[in-house]
């Protein structure tokens, strides 16, 4: 009896939690249904009848898939280019005893702690100089090296990799870039695929710096399109257009998080050797 | 084996997602055709379908000027590149490409708030991009000393020549330090005080424009208005600082010290007097009540109600007491806020003169110094701002914008605005905007705005008294510009 009233107590505030959680969510994607100066006037739980109208005058102002795209082309190869740097830097960083390794940890450590803003003036006259300012690269490129990443998945090594698998394969002849391929990068994949979510958050998200260097309304990535429906002047109506927006651009964070962190749970489970 | 996966599956998830774009791609007409059928069912009367079926239509052209960034013809020989900070130059740039098949228009709309970075990066960058630069009044002091303008008064722009057909407070505003021409606008934005005819008929006896004027001539006559009010069961204003385009009749800073005169803090003392007398709704301006009390009957609130929140609104609405609010303080451009709210209300409302002169935003338009394209570019500004067909044009696409060229506003003075009684506003507000006074605008207004407003909002709910908030606002300023000299 006890445990059931804990149980029933427990499940009650895990449910108001759920929720409390849901709500924001909830609104977004109701505001988006709603007219702007619905929006302003009051809160509701309850749909409105203007998505269409939403729907249009976001329309009327940008192509809101263009931006989808746009931000995938950005988004996608600079996480992969992050988890495959990251993971291999790592890799090396535990398992490769060479001068200095300790010294590289360090900086890695100090350049975590640099915010991006900071060197945003001088990393725009870098482009400038290497004359990359309208072009998706120094967006994507940087991504190879994350500090962040590297930390997390070093610390991550050494807690998963087992030496013994490592010898045996060097000892049966594999080639050091083979070991890392076949071995080291399944048994990291639950580490990466994590540190992967926060990447495509990261990248799918990023304002400033795509602000700064794309000129073009073409190239624009979705934050930053979405950012210019403020800047109309009728800031009113758009209320919704811009929850609207929104609402449709979490979507692939959902696909990208739903996709990894079915993952993860599937690799805790299968280790590389049974103990 | 399990790389080829995560990219198998990856590109899965590209697929789906360029699947529901298709998907969204062929909904957008079907949606665009739809919203035309509530706008037609919604409407009542026979003149209110004429107006809504025409803004409609309105609406539909605006929405594909709006679209396309490029305006003109792709593969037109010249190109334009406008870095903006409202949509309003979109259209502008639409309807110059109409008229110049040879020119090719593409205009950037950045975010305010990240507009100075963005035109900063580019100016470092030493770019050829953008060929036109905007700004609003507070961000255009620092524009002008960092040199992104370029000089207008020079060959072969000669700006100089078209003093007298603007608004003289808006012509001096696109001036740097030095009285060199940098930047022209095409609208004037001058504030008035937008009031409750019927309200003023009832409490007043008239709704004469003049007359309610000198209700609001100066703080303490208002003090005595809100009083009147109060005791005929409406609110003045909805929130308390209605009258803050008013406030202060000197600059902030001269010569490199802050300067808070008399009147300063009279305006505070109207504040904190005014939501402590009980003769405002408590509600911030730009707030869901703020909105309704255009339409009319709101429900009185106390001090401690947050009007965000549903529960403590529906309990206050309960108790069956509801006010009404007789006066708000908007700039030109609040008439269209204003028109878009007002619902049933419409045509009761009437604009009058504040306590003085003040104004608020605006777009100016100027060349960058570092644009390769510059007398192209000339030639846009001039068309933009000093053009009476352009400006005719943008008077009827906007829908009542109060431009700045002064032969287009002659032309207008006799419009009535029907939402406002039928006012002939243009007329009013040319009045107005002869009044405002450029040179007490400095580039530490907004911040300095805005600090001394958080000093009143700590006086009027009690939080800190006079002498301490005031105290902090001096402390606020010095450590946020160590180059001011402060004096107690």
């Amino acid at each position: 009896m006890a445990t059931k009233i804990k149980r029933t107590l427990l499940y009650i505030a895990l449910t108001l939690l759920a929720i409390c959680c849901m709500i924001p969510f909830a609104l977004m994607i109701i505001n988006a249904t709603r007219t702007g100066s619905e929006i302003a006037n009051s809160f509701s739980l309850v749909p409105g009848k203007a998505l269409a109208d939403n729907w249009a005058t976001l329309s009327s102002y940008f192509d809101l898939f263009k931006g989808m795209r746009n931000s995938l082309i950005v988004a996608i190869p600079a996480t992969l280019l992050t988890a495959y740097f990251s993971a291999m830097t790592a890799y090396a960083m535990t398992v490769y005893k060479f001068k200095g390794n300790k010294l590289l940890f360090g900086v890695i450590v100090v350049f975590m702690m640099i915010p991006g803003q900071l060197s945003l003036i001088g990393f725009y006259d870098l482009v400038t100089n290497l004359r990359l300012v309208n072009s998706y690269l120094p967006l994507i490129l940087p991504s190879i090296a994350v500090p962040g990443t590297v930390f997390f998945l070093r610390q991550y090594c050494e807690t998963v990799l087992p030496m013994p698998l490592l010898e045996a394969a060097r000892m049966d002849g594999a080639s050091e870039l083979h070991i890392f391929h076949k071995i080291v990068l399944p048994i990291l994949s639950p580490g990466i695929a994590t540190m992967s979510i926060g990447a495509f958050i990261g990248n799918w998200n990023s304002y400033l710096i795509p602000l700064i260097l794309l000129n073009s309304p073409d190239k624009f990535t979705l934050p930053v399109m979405i950012a210019s429906l403020n800047s109309s002047t009728d800031i009113m109506r758009n209320q919704g257009a811009i929850y609207l927006a929104v609402a449709i651009s979490v979507i692939p964070i959902l696909i990208a998080f739903a996709f990894c962190s079915k993952y993860i749970i599937g690799s805790i489970t299968a280790g590389g050797v049974k103990e | 084996m399990r790389a080829r996966k995560i990219s198998a599956m990856l590109m899965a998830g590209a697929m789906v997602l360029s699947l529901t774009a298709c998907g969204g791609g062929t909904d957008k007409t079907t949606e665009a055709a739809k919203t035309e059928e509530p706008a037609a069912t919604e409407v009542k009367t026979e003149a209110t379908t004429e107006a809504k079926t025409k803004e409609a239509a309105e609406e539909e052209t605006d929405a594909e000027g709006n679209k396309i960034a490029v305006a003109g013809n792709q593969d037109a020989e010249q190109k334009l590149v406008i870095w903006t900070l409202s949509n309003d130059l979109k259209q502008f740039a639409g309807h110059y490409c109409e008229n110049h098949p040879d020119v090719q228009i593409e205009t950037v709309v950045i975010a305010p708030a990240d507009y100075p970075t963005k035109v900063q990066a580019a100016m470092r960058g030493r770019q050829a991009e953008p060929d036109i630069i905007v700004g609003e009044p507070q961000m255009l002091e620092t524009m002008y000393e960092a040199g992104y303008f370029e000089d207008l008064n020079q060959e072969p722009y000669n700006a100089q020549d078209y003093a007298d057909q603007e608004v003289d407070y808006a012509w001096q505003i696109g001036q740097d330090a030095d009285g060199i021409q940098r930047a022209i606008t095409y609208q004037i934005t001058p504030a008035g005080v937008f009031y409750r005819r019927d309200i003023a008929e009832k409490v007043f006896g008239t709704s004469d424009p003049e007359e309610i004027g000198k209700l609001f001539a100066d703080y303490d006559t208002i003090k005595t208005t809100g009083q009147t009010l109060k005791d005929a069961g409406y609110k003045i204003f909805a929130s308390e600082g209605e009258m803050n385009y008013w406030a202060g009749d000197s600059a902030w800073v001269v010569d490199g010290k802050l300067n808070v005169d008399q009147d300063r803090k009279d305006y505070m003392d109207l504040c904190v007097y005014l939501y402590q007398n009980d003769m405002t709704a408590y509600v911030d301006a730009w707030s869901t009540t703020w909105y309704n009390a255009m339409a009319g009957e709101i429900p009185v609130i106390d001090a401690d109600t947050s009007v965000w929140d549903d529960a403590a609104m529906a309990e206050a609405e309960k108790s069956g007491n509801t006010t009404e609010v007789f006066a708000y303080g908007l700039p030109t451009w609040g008439t269209l806020v204003m028109r878009d709210n007002v619902k049933d209300l419409s045509g009761q409302w009437g604009v009058c003169s504040g306590p003085s002169y003040g104004f608020g935003g605006g777009t100016y338009i100027g060349i960058s110094a570092l644009s390769e394209n510059k007398d192209l570019a000339w030639d846009f500004l001039k068309s933009t701002t000093l053009d009476a067909d352009t400006l005719n044009w943008w008077v009827d696409v906007s829908e009542g914008d109060v431009v700045s060229f002064l032969p287009v506003l002659e032309q207008h003075k006799d419009d009535e605005n029907q939402v406002y009684g039928g006012e002939k506003l243009y007329d009013f507000f040319l009045k107005q905007a002869e009044g405002i006074d450029t040179s007490r605008i400095t580039k530490y207004d907004e911040p300095l705005k805005k600090a001394w407003g958080e000093a009143i909002t700590a006086i009027k709910t009690g939080t800190m008294d006079e002498e301490s908030a005031i105290s902090n606002f001096y402390d606020v300023v010095e450590s946020t510009y160590p180059e001011l000299t402060v004096e107690r």
